[in-house]
């Protein structure tokens, strides 16, 4: 290897040289790889260290008029107090808005990392990474996120040389993977979405999820109209974007995971990540065999 | 028992005495021992080897990002004790290979500094006398499971020894100025990316270099692990693991998967 591409740290243009395979792959999935007709090249990584806060601007405390936006972009919605009081207990006025400047730090340490390991699977000469796995963590004490993704490169068994020099990635491996190809689709890309919306509650959304009926006249029970659509916005951005990175492939596998963070009486930061895999119909579907029924001895 | 190995305790030399007797002892569950069994080989005994290491302590620099190069020697060099010596009561057992090897480490109120390492696994034999030693003439270690050992087997891979690779890192402190020049954004830092980045490639080269000894084609079940252990949250351990595998045939004897329903439930 004359010459590292790109960024690679110094050690991964070693590693490569060496020229034996390593695989993230447990055995059955190993074996299942080999069986398609695809051998391990190599463990491939990318990694990017962020700064890391989680406000911007909007701050305020909303008493006498909408919180600030930080940027003007993304969705965003208003509610007013019904109650016609102005004090500075009183939360007249509440706000959800899309927090646009996390979802693009996310977006770059997503990215970045996941460039990086395109860049270890083009130097092994890999038509594709399987198993993909991205996560992200805080890293000590430091105020930074670190951002992951790793994977197996491979081959295909006496295949052409790779075609352009973006290798396929799925997050599948195995049998999985196996049976996604029989059923005539071929892996594209992982596709990962973040969105992330911050509730400002007012004063109904913060009685409300009290929980209790109030001297302002709210019954309990009620829905909260506030906190429902911020949890659908979050949701449909990340759809929304995901949908319009396929550009007419199929998503497979898609999961949707939520997080929420309560920072006060009504007031949270939803959070809501969308993975999948992009694949493309190649062939026609051949049905499977009829499954045999067993029973575990176990 | 002619050759007795030099280091191990006495009573370890009792209990294997018992074992060359036919008698087997193995942590293998009932369908891993069944698998083995499938494959032709057979649970020569438990087997383990443990080390107590004064991990010990090296200055660093509170600003700058670094390999310890002392603890990741000390970490390496001990758990390489603790597997030498499970290894020498395998071979007292005349047994071609270890599986499911587990290695642990433990922490003692009795010892700050110091760390017990343990490797412990079941030996095996192959039933037909056919030796399954790897180029270095030890038996083969690996963390295969009882199902994952059967699986590669049929593969035409044959495991070689558990291979590993460690890197103790130093992960800079931000100094006030840092902080502040690009407080209030998410940005990425190229110097904390390129450290971790860094420490965990020489982690894995540095596996790659025990399997290349080996002669092995290449490793499998690849682990990348990271631990604080009791060096407060700058100093990180990576350690990767993985099983050494050798090509021995072009053959893949593993049958089509079936599809199944389960009745189960």
């Amino acid at each position: 290897m004359d010459e590292l591409p790109g960024d690679l740290p110094e050690a991964a243009g070693r590693r490569f040289a060496e020229g034996s395979f390593t695989s993230g792959l447990s055995v059955p999935d190993f074996a299942a790889c080999l069986q398609m007709g695809l051998e391990p090249a190599g463990y491939v990584q990318g990694f990017c260290v962020m700064q890391w806060r989680w406000y911007g601007m909007g701050m305020s405390f909303g008493a006498f008029g909408p919180t600030g936006r930080a940027n003007g972009q993304g969705y965003s919605e208003a509610w007013q107090c019904p109650h016609g009081y102005v004090s500075a207990e009183h939360r007249g006025w509440g706000q959800n808005y899309e927090q646009t400047w996390i979802e693009d730090a996310w977006r770059e340490g997503f990215s970045s990392s996941y460039e990086r390991m395109l860049e270890e699977a083009r130097t092994l000469g890999a038509h594709g990474i399987v198993g993909v796995v991205d996560a992200s963590s805080p890293l000590g004490d430091l105020g930074l996120l670190e951002f992951r993704v790793q994977g197996t490169a491979v081959r295909v068994i006496d295949g052409p040389p790779p075609i352009g020099d973006r290798p396929w990635t799925t997050y599948l491996a195995g049998q999985r993977l196996g049976k996604l190809i029989e059923a005539g689709y071929a892996p594209v890309s992982v596709a990962a979405a973040i969105s992330s919306v911050r509730v400002w509650a007012n004063c109904i959304t913060e009685y409300l999820t009290e929980g209790s009926t109030t001297n302002w006249g709210q019954v309990a029970g009620a829905e909260i109209e506030q906190t429902a659509k911020a949890h659908m916005a979050v949701r449909r951005i990340a759809r929304e974007r995901v949908r319009a990175a396929l550009g007419g492939d199929s998503l497979h596998g898609a999961s949707l995971a939520t997080t929420e963070r309560e920072l006060g009486q009504g007031d949270a930061e939803l959070q809501c990540i969308l993975r999948g895999n992009q694949v493309r119909r190649f062939k026609d579907f051949d049905p499977l065999a009829a499954p045999r029924p067993t029973v575990r001895l176990s | 028992m002619a050759d007795q190995p030099t280091d191990l305790p006495e009573g370890a030399s009792r209990r294997l005495a018992e074992l060359e007797g036919g008698l087997f002892t193995s942590d293998l569950s009932v369908n891993e021992f069944l698998l083995i069994k499938e494959v032709g080989f057979h649970p020569l005994g438990f087997v383990m080897g443990s080390s107590i290491y004064h991990t010990g302590i090296q200055t660093r620099k509170w600003g700058q990002s670094q390999e310890l190069t002392k603890l990741t020697g000390a970490m390496y060099e001990a758990r390489e004790l603790a597997m030498t010596r499970m290894e020498e009561e395998a071979d007292e057992l005349g047994a071609d290979g270890v599986v499911g090897v587990r290695l642990d480490v433990n922490y003692y109120e009795w010892g700050k500094d110091a760390a017990e390492f343990i490797a412990v696994g079941t030996a095996v034999k192959a039933e037909n006398g056919v030796s399954h030693r790897n180029k270095l003439g030890k038996p083969f270690t690996s963390d295969l499971s009882g199902q994952d050992f059967w699986t590669l087997m049929q593969t035409g891979y044959i495991p070689q020894g558990l291979v590993m690779g460690t890197c103790v890192y130093h992960i800079a402190h931000r100094g006030l100025g840092q902080t502040l020049g690009s407080a209030g954004q998410n940005v990425e830092l190229p110097n904390f990316t390129q450290a971790l980045y860094e420490a965990r490639e020489l982690a894995m080269t540095r596996m790659q270099d025990e399997s290349n000894q080996l002669g092995a084609s290449g490793i499998v079940g690849v682990r990348l692990e990271e631990k604080s252990h009791q060096w407060g949250s700058h100093t990180i351990e990576f350690l990767s693991l993985g099983t050494a595998v050798v090509k021995t045939s072009d053959e893949v004897t593993l049958p089509r998967p079936t599809t199944i329903i389960s009745l189960d439930n």
